[in-house]
């Protein structure tokens, strides 16, 4: 279909998702040196076509279809992205004003284009009393088009010094930058080796230490934990053996039922036979977190997310598929149930005997696409016919959610109604049904449940034909469906950038910026520069990851090593509303999820503080954390309750850690190497140095501050220690020992003549409570 | 601190900018460590029939063209001016519409023929609950009315599913156990026992001291916007937390059973308490592609008695006055029944409103006798087939911003619905 014909459907939403999405298209020839060079007069761009004409209009409406590649690609006008090529504003206001000067019944052509006029490909585009019209029509005029003399206009030229988008921001000490990623990465503290060579070569040593923790197991939970926010697949319906069909696993997926515990005593062989079950389950329901899980730990390209001709099994899950006797030699340990190694699939043989088809006698595996797990996450039904499964490949694989500018249609239920079968003949639902149900006949062979299942009268003869976007999918690729359909994805430039948009809400919590869609908003401008630099990044990031053989791990490296990621605080009040708009979404600044939480408390203390993760889940919920079924979404914000949690779990983990640390021997403290209970604040100038270095390096281990003994914070928490004594030594009835719940060891409550233990607990859950420590 | 710096803090707190709006507290409040006020009303609920409930079946009946299988044109019931489907020989468990009708039909108010424009849920969900289809920043109503009216209170936005986007201006609350509400009541309490405090007096007043000087010396430093929205929020919510403690005296001494009644049970006693101005509750499995009639004739019952016991218990809380409930779905069913026995999606449908400010005893707006809508004149309510409007969530939600008193409010200018003054359904409270 031509521009014009998705215009006059007068539903551009997808064109546009679809392009934004092409940006990466491998040749653009209007990069090249091959271009006629512009006029000497065009190369003046002043503020008013980058901002107005550009920004507004040209790019937003023109470059949908006037791009190399695009829908009007061998039209008489050929513009640049400037996203990717910053030189090329000059030549598309060369073209522009071209256009612009050619009459046609002594009116501007790239007037009467717009609005539909000149057999226009793509339709009208402007209406004339839009806001963008007036902005083309300015334009016109200022250039001495339409037959009228040029208009005088005060010289308002571009500013090519303009302060790069970073200027005035601050951005963290190595030292920080190197805890950050470590906690984020690895969930634990730098190693003192580590800081000492961030301290002797800056972020230079970064990226050896970065190559470090990319290979931690520590990095893995986060990896999997993060993907799982994106694809959700813990969160399927039912048991997580239940993803095995009846039909084909009948004798093998409970497998556990007959499981012989013979050498337990009878009594326990129920409760043992619960344990197994749990296992085998939680097993089976990790398999596809295990196998993104195995393509980044292994170097393996990453495009194996749809590509993968494997999965991943271990001991327990093996025998729920009745492959385990085969692998068990290649198992190092095969009482590990969560010991995953990869393999094949025979193709699927059903309780009658029937084989599903397959040319290579193997199941078609197609990585994460293919999984019943992803499938099931995912189900369908007689009326959704795998649209949902469509929507979410695009989403997950493509960077394209479907359903985010949903088309208004005048008469929904009236074109329902008038047509017999509207998604195949209304112009309204075509445009995107033609694109989605494609799709959505690849996956045509897995029933409502996600297992192997086609429909017993073949799929519907009554939506357009399986295939991927202009392909179709050739009757003798039928079987491998779902491969042909990940062959596709891998190659598609939106793969890569889809890819590093995950990794951005791995490490930030928070999707990508959308391009600011509304040109009459006061600070589109403002909006639309924070798009683009963030964009460029995304991209020029994809462009690498692409280039570099797919592994994903070098998308968590170039982000860490971005000033998007870096960026800390401001040099300078930035007063300027447009400039505040322009940082609004700039800065890590991220709510840490419960699991986060958990994993800092313990790499701080030694040891996690287990509530919000434990099995019950309650907290984790109240803590904004996911069910991955009905909660799917991490809070950002923290609610009222949220802040009592907080205050609870300062004032819990503060009472558990705190006199306990005094009891270790100093050498092996974490939090009061230096300094013991009888030092207290104001007995002498000595006294009170010594407490001043304890809060620094308190600072330093629970909230990541590099600070003097002299910097306000850590004269405000000494403050905080101070008040704290003389209250207790001015109150009445204060014990000298230590309190019931918190300073009791091995049933012992500690003595506390000075109060410093209390104290001292005090500060830890003051400092528990702040930003530095709750944020990442 | 300059009364300028701390005016900004208290403004961003529990909000998500720092916009020039009404202060939520005064500035004594948290200088003398005092609570914020409670929230006294008035209160609202919206209520998701999640999937897509059939509005033939309650408060829009056909009864002809094969509409409906339960029952014909010529069964249909009327109370007061309402028409409604007869239900109560068909339920098992649940309110019927008749006993619904008979005890509420005098407060309510229906407006059918509603056009959700789209047929996908999660485009309908996004509509309904903001106003605006082709946006994924805009706030629901029921945040955006906590963050206008009382974005102090530690649970402002109570949310159980359905779309709950809040624009960045006001934190969204889970509470999905009715339990957890007394666990959070007494954060500085050893197991939430009052009588066990981790820290004496002294010590927590300190620390509160401590953040709170800290929070005002932030407010004159140069920060990033959102380090700056981040700060703020953080010191908002733990100061704001201790408010919880109002809430525990008004929560039952049992769980209710039944979805809805616990997710009211959880917001009335957050309302009671005044630490919360609207919630978002929502049941679903609504979406009857199959077994349309069985599935709906149990889960409308379930949605009508979850709406009876919010309103029953409001009222043994003395708050029923201060309530105001929408009663909404993202899409409504198709005119007939597919080869499953059930109804596919449809883009009309319709809406319920009752509380204070609402004239009940009303119907606006209809559909024809194939499920069609009948436009809409927006000044008289009377349906106009040549030159009346479509009624659209934007209508709707541009009417609860008025109805909420938040129009006007800087909240609700940055996101506006673009409804002409011409069609603003002005008189739909009545």
């Amino acid at each position: 279909m031509n521009c014009r014909g998705r215009l006059v459907l007068g539903i551009c939403w997808w064109v546009v998702l679809v392009s934004a999405g092409m940006r990466l298209s491998a040749d653009d020839p209007t990069r090249n040196a091959g271009n006629p060079p512009p006029a000497a007069e065009c190369l003046a761009v002043d503020r008013y076509f980058a901002d107005e004409v550009w920004g507004k209009v040209g790019e937003r409406t023109c470059l949908k279809c006037h791009r190399a590649g695009g829908d009007a690609a061998d039209s008489a006008l050929l513009l640049v992205d400037t996203l990717r090529d910053r030189g090329g504003l000059a030549r598309n206001r060369s073209a522009l004003a071209a256009m612009a000067r050619e009459l046609e019944s002594g009116e501007s052509r790239l007037l009467r284009k717009v609005r539909g006029e000149l057999e226009h490909g793509g339709g009208a585009v402007l209406a004339a009393d839009s806001t963008g019209y007036r902005i083309l029509a300015r334009f016109v005029g200022e250039l001495g088009s339409n037959g009228s003399a040029p208009a005088a206009r005060p010289a308002d030229p571009l500013d090519e010094s303009q302060p790069s988008f970073f200027a005035g921001v601050r951005m963290l000490s190595p030292q920080r930058l190197l805890r950050r990623a470590t906690l984020s990465l690895a969930g634990r503290l730098p190693h003192e080796a580590e800081r000492a060579a961030v301290a002797e070569r800056g972020l230079e040593a970064l990226d050896g230490i970065l190559d470090q923790l990319l290979r931690e197991d520590a990095f893995y939970v986060r990896l999997q934990e993060g993907f799982n926010d994106i694809f959700l697949t813990l969160g399927y319906d039912g048991n997580g053996e239940e993803v095995l069909s009846y039909e084909h696993f009948e004798k093998t997926r409970l497998w556990y039922q007959r499981h012989d515990l013979s050498h337990l005593p009878e009594k326990d062989q129920q409760r043992a036979r619960w344990s197994l079950a749990d296992v085998y389950r939680e097993a089976i329901l990790r398999e596809p977190l295990e196998l993104i899980e195995y393509i980044v730990r292994n170097d393996r390209p990453f495009t194996e997310l749809v590509m993968a001709d494997y999965i991943l099994v271990s001991p327990y899950s093996a025998r729920g598929y009745g492959v385990y006797e085969e692998l068990r030699e290649q198992f190092q340990d095969p009482d590990d149930p969560f010991e995953y190694i990869p393999t094949r699939l025979r193709a699927l043989t059903n309780r009658s005997g029937k084989t599903q088809e397959s040319a290579t006698g193997m199941y078609p595996h197609a990585g994460l696409l293919s999984m019943f797990h992803y499938l099931r996450r995912y189900p369908t039904t007689e009326t959704n016919r795998n649209r949902l499964r469509a929507r979410m490949f695009y989403q997950h694989f493509l960077g394209i959610d479907v359903m985010a500018l949903a088309p208004r249609v005048t008469d929904a239920a009236a074109v329902s109604a008038r047509y017999e079968n509207p998604t195949m003949q209304a112009p309204d639902c075509v445009v995107c049904h033609k694109t989605i149900d494609p799709v959505a006949g690849l996956f045509q062979d897995f029933n409502e449940g996600g297992h192997l299942g086609p429909r017993k009268d073949g799929w519907y003869g009554d939506m357009f034909g399986a295939g991927f976007e202009s392909e179709k999918l050739e009757d003798g690729d039928r079987w491998r469906a779902l491969q042909w359909l990940g062959q596709r994805t891998a190659r598609d430039p939106r793969f890569a950038v889809a890819m590093v948009e995950h990794v951005y809400y791995i490490l930030t919590g928070r999707k990508v910026l959308q391009p600011p869609d509304d040109i009459e908003e006061p600070r589109f401008a403002a909006r639309r520069r924070a798009y683009q630099e963030q964009r460029r990044l995304i991209e020029e990031v994809a462009e690498r990851f692409a280039a570099g053989g797919y592994n994903l791990k070098a998308v968590f490296k170039d982000l860490v090593r971005s000033e998007f990621y870096q960026a800390d605080g401001l040099a300078t009040l930035a007063d300027d509303p447009d400039r505040q708009s322009e940082l609004d979404d700039v800065g890590l600044v991220r709510l840490l999820a419960p699991e986060q939480l958990e994993r800092k408390i313990a790499a701080v203390f030694g040891e996690k503080w287990g509530r919000l993760d434990d099995r019950e889940g309650q907290l984790k919920i109240l803590y904004g954390g996911i069910d991955s079924r009905e909660i799917t979404e991490r809070a950002t914000d923290p609610s009222g309750a949220m802040g009592a949690i907080q205050r609870i779990l300062a004032n819990d983990v503060a009472c558990r850690n705190v006199a306990l640390d005094f009891t270790r021997p100093p050498a092996e403290r974490l939090l009061f190497p230096g300094i013991e209970p009888d030092v207290v604040p104001g007995e002498s100038a000595e006294a009170d140095a010594r407490i001043r270095q304890a809060i620094v390096h308190l600072h330093q281990r629970v909230l990541g501050q590099e600070q003097g003994a002299d910097h306000p914070e850590v004269e405000r928490t000494f403050q905080l220690l101070a008040g704290i004594v003389s209250d207790a030594k001015s109150a009445r009835g204060i014990e000298k020992l230590g309190s019931y719940f918190c300073e009791r060891i091995e049933e012992q409550r500690l003595d506390d003549p000075h109060y410093m233990l209390r104290a001292w607990r005090g500060v830890v859950t003051y400092l528990l409570r702040q930003h530095d420590f709750l944020y990442e | 601190m300059r009364r300028r710096d701390f005016g900004k803090l208290c403004a961003a707190a529990g909000l998500g900018l720092a916009v020039p709006v009404a202060l939520p507290w005064d500035s004594r409040q948290v200088l003398g460590h005092t609570e914020s006020p409670p929230y006294e009303g008035p209160y609202f609920v919206v209520v998701n029939a999640s999937g897509g409930w059939d509005t033939t079946y309650l408060m829009d009946p056909k009864g002809v063209e094969g509409i409906n299988r339960l029952y014909q044109a010529g069964e249909i019931l009327t109370e007061g001016n309402h028409h409604l489907a007869p239900t109560a020989a068909h339920i098992q468990a649940g309110m019927s519409n008749e006993a619904f009708y008979q005890k509420y039909g005098s407060e309510l108010l229906v407006l059918n023929g509603l056009d959700y424009s789209v047929n996908n849920h999660s485009p309908c969900s996004r509509y309904m609950a903001t106003g605006k289809l082709d946006s994924l920043a805009y706030p629901t109503f029921a945040a955006l009315v906590a963050a206008c009216r009382g974005p102090s209170a530690p649970l402002a936005f109570l949310t159980f599913g359905q779309y709950s986007a809040t624009g960045n201006l006001v934190p969204m609350s889970r509470v999905p156990y009715l339990p957890s509400l007394n666990r959070l009541a007494n954060a500085d309490a050893v197991h939430g026992v009052a009588q066990h405090p981790y820290h004496d007096a002294f010590v927590i007043d300190r620390i509160e001291q401590a953040l709170q000087q800290q929070a005002a010396d932030r407010a004159s430093q140069p920060r990033l916007p959102r380090v700056e929205r981040a700060q703020n929020m953080l010191y908002a919510a733990q100061f704001n937390s201790k408010a919880l403690q109002r809430v525990t005296p008004h929560i039952p001494q049992s769980q209710s059973k039944e979805r809805l009644s616990q997710q009211a049970d959880i917001a009335l006693a957050a309302f009671k308490g005044g630490v919360c101005v609207s919630a978002n509750l929502s049941i679903g499995q609504f979406d009857s592609h199959a077994n349309n009639d069985v599935d709906q004739m149990k889960l409308i019952p379930e949605l009508l008695a979850g709406v009876d016991y919010l309103l029953t218990r409001a009222e043994q809380l003395a708050i029923r006055d201060k309530v105001v409930v929408v009663m909404q779905s993202e899409m409504g069913r198709t005119p007939t029944y597919n080869n499953g026995q059930g109804k596919d999606h449809w883009s009309i449908g319709s809406i319920m409103f009752l509380g204070p400010g609402i004239r009940g005893n009303r119907v606006v707006g209809a559909t024809d006798e194939k499920q069609f809508l009948v436009p809409l004149n927006p000044l008289t309510l009377e349906t106009a087939p040549e030159t009346g409007i479509r009624p659209r969530p934007e209508h709707i939600h541009a009417a609860l911003r008025s109805l909420a008193g938040i129009e006007s409010h800087p909240f609700s200018q940055q996101f506006p619905l673009g409804v002409p003054d011409a069609e603003r359904l002005s008189g739909l409270w009545g």
